[in-house]
């Protein structure tokens, strides 16, 4: 990898990994509150394991920017202040209803399945282990959320208007995902990344064909909230005090 | 009054290829595909895994030694269907798959059954091949080698409990704490 490229492949890293941690985070919120107790476990899993692949990447972001990957990821979850995450809006938005927590969800794992597999295969070694790894549980996410779109489109008027509902609130937000971040293109033509603006269009196709099944209509167009990265909405505060809580009112005591 | 739980769905996974399918437990979902995903969840988030079956608890029958007698007469007339074949042969322990039998009711079956798998078993339980919801074949890594790579650590693991009580015995006061 070109040494003046490192920075910009780090930003990328830490983009993803707070996408991950604090959409696990929102979704750790239905522990103990999902409507049924096996979905309640499932749900579980799913953001224990979003906090794992955000670990994951972190430590990634934490080798290229020279820190320590042991310490360093903690450092950057517990001790930043929300103007630092880089985390798209989407992921900080409050949880809503289980239709709203779902298809957010949903909207995210097509969004993996789109760009894992491309980055399975990024000429930075370390970073196709990592994506290669995480796609295989992202395939069972998806087919969860799937599931769980289905039979919301098409389970009863409640439902069906709740869902439709989320995803009036949800869709604009969600549209940040395929926003280009600095240098990306730079990145991509080395190899290092695919170009989100070509993952936009797949992952469109998959969600009309899912929506199709689920009795909902793709929104037009629609526009993103904000195209930049370091403004976020006034959910992320609320998040972060919660979240890094109990790591600042006890530092460096190790747990 | 409204019912307002799912159904119950019998859930049943082999362990590898050279084992039979065991019954685990039992989940609750809308329908077999919510149940076959519930049931990794619940049952597979940490051990081996090749395969999990579904099947709605109503579609379950199950007799015992002593209840073999008291079976109702077998249907003379009904579908022939396959009907997978599970027995136990300690009070401990789980049903464990032991092959099929051809029935044209789940009495027939239990019947059938008792007759072609006895040697130790003192409780037969049949299910009708076709409501099984079984694990794609082909899928087998998204489902299940997830769950391998994953390090399982106990409670014991982590500091966190003893740092609680240290904490409440006010070894670590936060800053700012007078």
């Amino acid at each position: 990898m070109k040494a003046d490229l490192k920075p910009d492949l780090a930003s990328y890293l830490l983009a993803m990994a707070d996408d991950e941690m604090i959409l696990a985070h929102r979704n750790s919120e239905w522990t103990g509150h999902a409507p049924i107790l096996e979905e309640d476990i499932a749900f579980t899993n799913l953001a224990v394991d979003e906090m794992g692949h955000a670990g994951l990447w972190y430590r990634l972001h934490a080798d290229l920017a020279d820190e320590d990957p042991e310490t360093y990821p903690d450092r950057l979850v517990f001790f930043r202040e929300a103007p630092f995450f880089r985390n798209i809006q989407m992921v900080e938005l409050l949880r809503g209803d289980w239709a709203f927590s779902m298809l957010r969800q949903y909207l995210f794992d097509v969004a993996e399945s789109v760009w894992l597999p491309d980055l399975a295969s990024s000429s930075y070694q370390p970073l196709a282990e990592t994506a290669s790894k995480i796609a295989r549980e992202e395939m069972y996410h998806l087919r969860h959320t799937q599931a769980w779109i289905r039979r919301l489109g098409r389970g009863t008027p409640e439902s069906h208007r709740r869902l439709s509902q989320a995803l009036d609130e949800i869709w604009p937000y969600a549209l940040q995902l395929f926003v280009p971040q600095p240098a990306e293109e730079e990145l991509a033509a080395e190899g290092l990344v695919p170009l989100k603006s070509a993952a936009r269009e797949t992952w469109l196709a998959k969600v009309e064909a899912d929506f199709k099944a689920s009795d909902l209509a793709l929104p037009d167009g629609g526009e993103p909230p904000t195209t930049d990265r370091r403004a976020h909405s006034e959910h992320l505060v609320g998040l972060l005090t919660e979240m890094q809580s109990v790591a600042r009112a006890y530092p460096g005591v190790s747990w | 009054m409204t019912d307002t739980q799912w159904p119950r769905f019998y859930v049943f996974k082999q362990d590898s290829p050279d084992f039979p399918h065991l019954n685990c437990g039992s989940v609750h979902a809308s329908d077999g595909e919510m149940a076959l995903l519930n049931a990794r969840d619940v049952f597979v988030r940490r051990p081996d895994c090749v395969s999990l079956w579904v099947a709605p608890a109503s579609r379950v029958a199950e007799v015992t030694v002593e209840g073999l007698a008291a079976l109702e007469s077998p249907a003379t007339s009904g579908q022939e269907q396959d009907y997978e074949v599970f027995t136990k042969s300690a009070s401990k322990g789980q049903h464990a798959r032991v092959g099929k039998v051809v029935a044209n009711s789940p009495a027939d079956a239990l019947r059938k059954a008792s007759e072609a798998f006895n040697s130790d078993s003192w409780v037969w339980m049949v299910v009708p091949s076709a409501v099984i919801v079984a694990s794609p074949e082909d899928e087998g890594p998204a489902w299940f080698e997830a769950a391998h790579d994953r390090p399982f650590r106990h409670q014991s693991f982590y500091r966190t409990e003893r740092l609680i009580r240290e904490i409440k015995a006010g070894q670590h006061d936060p800053p700012g704490d007078d």
